[in-house]
């Protein structure tokens, strides 16, 4: 097993890409803690995680052997987070990997000149401040053991544009360069921060996922429409599943990538090779 | 190095096993999809109980079959054993009855005996019968760490700080008392039972991660009395801290129920170590085939395949049946001439099929053959004569003072009654000289049964067969040969002859080796390095065999390159000319010559060995002592030397037959492999400290501009230790490299103590008639430096200081010293050092430390720190 002992944290772990990397790692022989806002957020046009998703990931977790720390938690809040991570290391001692998987995609679906302040700023306080909170909570400890490695989900929005997704496109440009900035930080302290850019992922059912579903709405397509046009636009002519991102996720977080750091590991069916 | 090791070194954990409990308020739960006795709820328990925690966490495991544990794990400093119970049954705990550890303290660092690898340490726990108390299992420990590494003073860590035995009569006697010291093993000790809260079961783990290196803790939970120990794994590999547990063990039963045994005869192993020893130093299989003589094998051979060719000398082939006829007329004419069996006569005849002829007829005639090489000095031609009683000496040599002369030609004879008795294969087939590290050479006397045993042991494995083509490469009075010349004509081979000045010429051998397609090459690694340095991928051998002398696995890299492993096997045989010339066996590979391997493997089917120390007892592997040989290839003894056999041949401890005492030093490894470690008496003191030539070579050998290299230690003045010096020679690759570069790059490496103060280039190491290294011939050394006096200071300097530290160092290094002359290219040394510390003070001089001579290792350079260093009151 190749996290086996091993500590980590995952955030947005309620549903979706979270859960699959909880279930993955878990598997792997890892001990999790899983955050989520288990509430909707004011201002993202669809349902976030529920306290039941989440418990439900925790008990799959539980099942597949691991020790699990249910923590709610909302990203946007430096203290909560501080809490879930001083509750983690209290159960675990320490934490040997965080996952920053929580993001939201809306809202989205307009030209940048639409986009109102409000809007502007929970995209970027959800997707890219988030991450750094979390960062900021786990880093020092992890440079102290000098040991640890911080994943962040970023996107192929991360790495190319997409029409009426300015917010979105901008944050996870964002987190690439902060997945950079903090990997120079701890190199030093061999603590390695890495980035993963999914490609379009299909809404799995038993992971509860909607991304997929919630971009098209954004964009006012059909899902069948808006899947087509994807798998179309992904070289491999599907799309990728919530798995394939996780056994990145794993790679990344076990110590066979103990050399990777800064990079940006793109699980996009070759989207960005072209 | 300094503690604590690991986060979790510095906690400790329980278990209470329960059926229902209810969860306390603080306590973390954990449903558990499975049962108790599931394995994934064994490995849930298993991670929690390493778990480090800054304070006290309590973790309640909640099983699917109703059963739950609670898990309590804390800094050993905040809680001791008792108050964690307590804090796990709900009682409120108090802080720790004694103080916690705080004081740092030094880590040894891995010892030898440790064999410690990249691999995790893992935890071994066994049952143990009496507890003792803490003091028992410190003399237990420090009499153990003695036994595995006399020449240090062991250090016992504990929580209240460091102790150590000092020796005394008895165990009994033995007390320990406080020490300071680096810290390799450690005791945690705390044999209280506190009283159960409702709990079924209790496990108690000491610490989670080692606290010293080796960890030793002595405790009690619901399976008894246990020992644990936990280990670094870059110190003490798994299965070296198991092996020293059950030693530890059995030492303190003696500590406990014979305190009166004195310390030299405390026993490290008992019986089942014991055999479990033994049977490492045995073979895997058994050897196969029954004794018979000599002619008699050749005679099965002859008959089976008398028109093949046997031996080729020039060209010339001669078959079997002609070898067989020819070697009975020679040995009607060795008994015509008085010859009896038993009789040792002479053979002194350059190698050619003529000798094999002699030697055969010798052997035929019911004799022993003693073989002389013709290129030794007369005097020791004379010497062996004369120490072997030889009446009659086939040679072409004029006259050998005390035998009579008689040259092949003279002998052959064919009687009308032609049948030639048969030989007992328990008489003595030759007597070969071996000259050894001391004395004059000495006549090893071999039956025909060890022969006949070492064909056995090693037909099948090598395959050897008609098809092989052996090459016959050195000299008869080198035993070796016997290998090259019995291996081949017993087994149905054909041996070819390399003439004296073949062997010494490289290109002619590949040329040799490639035109009589040779299938099996036995070398001397010095001969072989030889044959590297010309182009050799036409040769086809499917064979190669290293024996005489240590081999070190990297050179055959360049071999490997072109004859790859499934092409051509390399095998090193560790071998003694008293244990009939092979004892061991090791299939080399590229990796492990790329790994450098020192193992020379297994012992041969019928041989077997033992690793003992200086009193004789048996050592477990991991531990470095003399190798003993004993089983079927054992010598029956020195001719004539009644004294040095009893002292050389004894008896040995399992079997009670004969073993031979080698004086090389080696030591198993857990998977009965054989490490050679070089002569006992190549291990040299230099200025106290122990060092091993050999392990100096091998860092020269690391050098890539480096061919070969041969490392001797020198002492000038023999009334004065400090004059001792390691000088080192190297054969540099073609034009690259220089010695001094060599001698930097050795100096990244090796300690100061270890490092060559000369480093002499030569085209080739001298080599005796055998192949091995000539150290009688290595030139002295190269100059020490260049010196540049006379050269004018570039920088005006303090004349007065300069003056009367360049007439120190003068003075004390014995050799001209200049402004800007390296103290250590000068052969300067620690000891030096403090002898121009000492003349600096008598002089009221400020002294200089060594660190500062390490810093500026030149006259300029310490006038120049004396310079800057603020006046001393």
């Amino acid at each position: 097993m190749r996290l086996h002992g091993k500590s980590v944290l995952v955030t947005g772990a309620a549903r979706g890409l979270g859960r699959a990397i909880a279930l993955a790692c878990a598997a792997e022989g890892a001990d999790l803690t899983l955050l989520d806002i288990c509430a909707d957020l004011p201002g993202v046009p669809y349902p976030l995680g529920r306290p039941g998703q989440l418990e439900h990931t925790a008990a799959l977790c539980r099942e597949a052997g691991a020790a699990v720390l249910a923590a709610p938690a909302d990203i946007r809040d430096l203290r909560a987070v501080r809490e879930a991570v001083t509750r983690a290391r209290d159960r675990f001692g320490r934490i040997d990997v965080a996952v920053n998987n929580a993001g939201i995609a809306a809202p989205s679906g307009k030209p940048v000149h639409e986009i109102d302040e409000d809007e502007w700023s929970l995209m970027i306080d959800v997707d890219l401040s988030g991450a750094w909170r979390v960062i900021r909570e786990v880093g020092k400890d992890m440079s102290t053991r000098r040991a640890g490695s911080i994943i962040n989900v970023a996107s192929t929005a991360g790495l190319v544009g997409y029409r009426h997704f300015a917010g979105y496109v901008a944050a996870k440009h964002a987190v690439i360069g902060l997945t950079k900035a903090a990997a120079l930080d701890y190199a030093p302290t061999k603590v390695r921060v890495n980035a993963v850019c999914p490609g379009s992922v299909r809404d799995d059912p038993e992971a509860e996922g909607r991304m997929l579903a919630e971009i098209a709405r954004a964009l006012e397509v059909p899902v069948d429409e808006h899947e087509k046009t994807f798998v179309e636009a992904q070289p491999m002519n599907t799309l990728i599943e919530p798995d394939d991102v996780a056994a990145a996720v794993v790679f990344l977080a076990s110590d066979a990538s103990r050399q990777i750091t800064g990079s940006v590991l793109t699980v996009d069916g070759g989207f960005s090779a072209r | 190095m300094s503690g604590p090791l690991l986060p979790a070194a510095h906690c400790h954990a329980l278990r209470l096993r329960f059926r229902g409990l209810t969860a306390r308020p603080g306590q973390w739960v954990e449903d558990v999809p499975v049962p108790a006795a599931d394995p994934l709820a064994e490995r849930r328990r298993a991670v929690e109980l390493a778990r480090p925690a800054d304070r006290p966490r309590e973790v309640l495991l909640r099983y699917a079959d109703g059963l739950c544990d609670l898990i309590v794990v804390a800094p050993r400093g905040h809680l001791g054993r008792t108050a964690l119970h307590r804090q796990a049954v709900g009682v409120s705990a108090r802080s720790r009855e004694t103080a916690p550890p705080t004081e740092p303290f030094p880590l040894a660092p891995p010892p030898a005996w440790g064999l410690g690898d990249d691999g995790p340490g893992t935890a071994h726990t066994v049952p143990l019968e009496h507890a003792g108390d803490e003091a028992s299992w410190i003399v237990a420990l420090a009499v153990t760490l003695r036994r595995y590494d006399p020449d240090t003073t062991p250090v016992i860590g504990t929580d209240r700080g460091s102790l150590t035995v000092e020796l005394a009569a008895s165990l009994g006697e033995s007390k320990p008392v406080t020490a300071s010291g680096a810290v390799l093993a450690g005791l945690l000790f705390d044999d209280s039972a506190p009283s159960a809260g409702g709990e079924t079961e209790t496990e108690y783990v000491p610490c989670l991660e080692p606290v010293f290196p080796l960890t030793v803790s002595v405790h009690r939970d619901s399976g008894g009395l246990r020992l644990r120990c936990v280990h670094l794994g870059g110190h003490v590999s798994t299965e070296i801290a198991a092996q020293f547990v059950r030693h530890l063990v059995h030492v303190h039963r003696q500590v406990l129920h014979r305190p009166e045994t004195p310390l030299g005869d405390v026993e490290l192993l008992d019986a089942l170590e014991t055999a479990r020893v033994v049977a490492l130093g045995h073979s895997p299989s058994p050897l196969a085939g029954g004794p018979v003589s000599v002619p008699e094998a050749f005679a099965r051979i002859a008959s089976a395949t008398p028109d093949r060719v046997a031996v080729t000398d020039s060209g010339v082939g001669l078959t079997y049946r002609e070898l067989d006829e020819r070697s009975d007329r020679l040995a009607h004419g060795l008994r015509a001439r008085g010859v009896a069996a038993g009789d040792r006569v002479g053979v002194c005849l350059e190698r050619s099929a003529e000798l094999v002829l002699t030697l055969l007829a010798v052997l035929k005639a019911g004799a022993t053959y003693v073989p002389v090489d013709p290129a030794y000095p007369a005097d020791r031609i004379a010497h062996t004569a004369q120490d072997a009683g030889l009446g009659l000496m086939v040679t072409r040599l004029p006259g050998v003072a005390g035998c009579t002369p008689v040259t092949p030609d003279e002998l052959p004879y064919a009687p009308a009654e032609s049948t030639l008795p048969p030989t007992d294969p328990d008489a003595l087939a030759y007597v070969i000289y071996t000259s050894g590290s001391t004395g004059r050479p000495k006549g090893v006397e071999v039956p025909h049964r060890n022969v006949i045993a070492l064909i056995d042991a090693t037909r099948d494995e090598y395959g050897f067969g008609a098809a092989d083509v052996w090459t016959w490469f050195h000299s008869s009075a080198f035993d070796f040969s016997v290998w090259e010349i019995w291996g081949c004509l017993l087994t149905g081979g054909r041996l070819v002859v390399v003439p004296y000045c073949v062997s010494r010429e490289p290109d002619r051998f590949r040329d040799l080796l490639v035109a009589e397609r040779v299938t099996v090459l036995s070398q001397t690694p010095s001969a072989f390095a030889q044959l590297l340095d010309v182009d050799h991928a036409r040769i086809g051998v499917r064979l190669v065999v290293f024996g005489g002398e240590p081999l070190d696995a990297r050179m055959l890299l360049p071999w490997l390159d072109q004859h790859p492993e499934s092409v051509c096997r390399p095998v090193n045989m560790f071998g003694i000319t008293e244990t009939t010339v092979h004892v061991t066996q090791q299939t080399l590979t590229r990796k492990l010559a790329l790994a450098a391997t020192r193992s020379v493997g297994r012992p041969l089917p019928g041989w077997h060995l033992y690793v003992t120390d200086p009193a004789g007892r048996l050592l477990p592997p991991g531990i470095a002592g003399e190798i003993c040989v004993g089983g079927a290839g054992v010598a029956r003894g020195y001719l004539g030397r009644r004294d040095l056999t009893a002292q050389r041949f004894t008896a040995d401890p399992v079997t009670g037959a004969t073993m031979y005492r080698s004086g090389d030093l080696g030591r198993l490894r857990p998977d009965g492999h054989l490490e050679h470690l070089g002569r006992i008496d190549n291990q040299v003191k230099v200025r106290g400290f122990r060092i091993e030539l050999d392990e100096i070579r091998s860092v020269l050998l690391e050098d890539p501009d480096v061919r070969a290299a041969a490392v001797v230690v020198r002492q000038d003045d023999p009334t004065d230790t400090a004059t001792t010096r390691i000088d080192a020679y190297v054969v540099l690759a073609d034009g690259h490299g220089d010695p001094g570069t060599v001698r930097r790059r050795a100096a990244d490496i090796l300690p100061e103590h270890m490092l060559p103060a000369t480093v002499t280039p030569l085209d080739s190491l001298p080599l005796t008639a055998n192949g091995k290294l000539d150290r009688t011939k290595l030139p002295a050394p190269t100059a020490r430096h260049q010196p540049t006096r006379g050269i004018a200071p570039a920088d005006p300097v303090d004349d007065d200081l300069t003056d009367t530290l360049t007439r120190i160092w003068t003075e004390v290094l014995g050799v001209p010293v200049g402004p800007d002359d390296d103290f250590f290219e000068l052969g300067g040394n620690s000891l030096y050092a403090v002898r121009i510390a000492a003349a600096l003070r008598a002089r009221g001089l400020p002294s200089v430390r060594l660190r500062e001579l390490y810093r500026n290792p030149t006259v300029r350079g310490t006038v120049a720190s004396l310079g800057t260093a603020s006046p001393s009151p």
